[in-house]
């Protein structure tokens, strides 16, 4: 299956110039429907009023963070099947088994290429 | 005359009670002989003049000489601790830190937030910009290209400026460092002791319950390969 380059993507992230990174990443991969939140509870407000093809979170964000946001998700009929990848520099295996456990579809380490980006979304939204 | 008398051996014999039965009797004198040295040594102390001994010390037995030399010791030894702590926390220089140091360190990382975040956008502008370049010939493109170049190598000159910046936030946390490590060592008191503040507390729990562990010293804890494998 091609990715669809048309899809909405959501990047959540507290940090302006992550944001900046992601979004030119994504514009090379050839996505151009991108919208950004810099923390969970913005994220869930986007989430209930478009439809995104997938939602790109940091872990770390306040007030809610990626973690409680993808339990959120998750938790919600409407959203539950919506992919999910944690970008993050929180790299402790227990962070990762929880994710995991939490329904996330994959996990990128900060710094990451656009090469990892990538592969992690064709692999989560089916390439 | 003989209500006088009357009221001389009432009072002979209520001192004589008071001595059989009161142990503590002529404990003011006792305390004065025990607390001379600690006085002393705290009025040299605090600055000030000794205080005479105003009573005459009267004979004591073996016993109590030898519990006034061991209370005598103790005081002199609470005495000696205070001095020490005085030195410890005038070494600490407190004002010095909260009044320099500490802001400096604050306006110092400032800085390098700041510096990092404008070479960054100015990095990221530039690279934005040689995506976005429409040049009718490849000379064209080129030079626009090596402008771009330019601009980047400009912005990366922060390293310099925000090594030299933590540099100096460094050398002041090990002197704070330096100098709570000799206080610790004065006071003796162990972390434990010390009341822990709410907000921190509550920091730390949030942490602990949301797995907040930031990033890992050399690198991620868990490679990505790792990660992928648990995917896969």
């Amino acid at each position: 299956m091609a990715l669809d380059l048309g899809m909405p993507i959501l990047v959540v992230d507290d940090y302006q110039t992550m944001v900046r990174i992601i979004r030119n990443l994504l514009k090379q991969l050839g996505f151009e429907d991108v919208d950004d939140a810099s923390d969970g509870t913005g994220a869930l407000a986007k989430l209930k009023t478009k439809k995104y093809g997938l939602v790109i979170s940091d872990w770390n964000m306040e007030p809610m963070t990626g973690y409680e946001l993808l339990r959120h998700v998750r938790a919600d009929d409407a959203l539950r099947t919506t992919p999910f990848i944690m970008v993050t520099a929180e790299s402790k295996t227990e962070n990762v088994i929880a994710a995991k456990k939490a329904g996330v579809n994959n996990y990128i380490v900060k710094p990451f290429n656009a090469q990892t980006l990538k592969t992690k979304i064709e692999a989560v939204c089916g390439a | 005359m003989i209500l006088a008398e009357n009221t001389r051996a009432r009072n002979a014999r209520s001192q004589d009670v008071q001595s059989d039965n009161n142990p503590f009797a002529g404990s003011d004198h006792v305390l004065r002989q025990m607390t001379a040295g600690p006085r002393s040594a705290l009025n040299r102390l605090l600055g000030g003049q000794e205080a005479p001994l105003e009573a005459p010390v009267p004979r004591a037995t073996k016993a109590d000489a030898a519990s006034q030399a061991m209370a005598v010791n103790e005081l002199r030894e609470i005495a000696d601790y205070i001095t020490k702590l005085k030195r410890g926390i005038a070494a600490l220089r407190a004002q010095e830190l909260t009044r320099d140091r500490i802001p400096m360190a604050h306006d110092e990382l400032g800085s390098v937030v700041a510096a990092t975040a404008s070479a960054t956008n100015r990095i990221m502008e530039s690279a934005e910009a040689m995506l976005a370049i429409k040049a009718k010939t490849l000379d064209e493109y080129r030079n626009q290209v090596e402008a771009h170049i330019g601009d980047i190598f400009e912005a990366c000159t922060f390293q310099d400026i925000t090594g030299q910046r933590i540099s100096k936030v460094v050398e002041a946390l090990g002197q704070l460092e330096k100098r709570l490590s000799q206080f610790s060592t004065v006071v003796n008191v162990r972390d434990g002791e010390a009341e822990h503040d709410p907000e921190e507390a509550r920091r730390k729990a949030r942490a602990e319950k949301l797995m907040l562990n930031g990033p890992q010293l050399k690198g991620p804890a868990t490679p990505q390969d790792a990660i992928d494998a648990l995917f896969s």
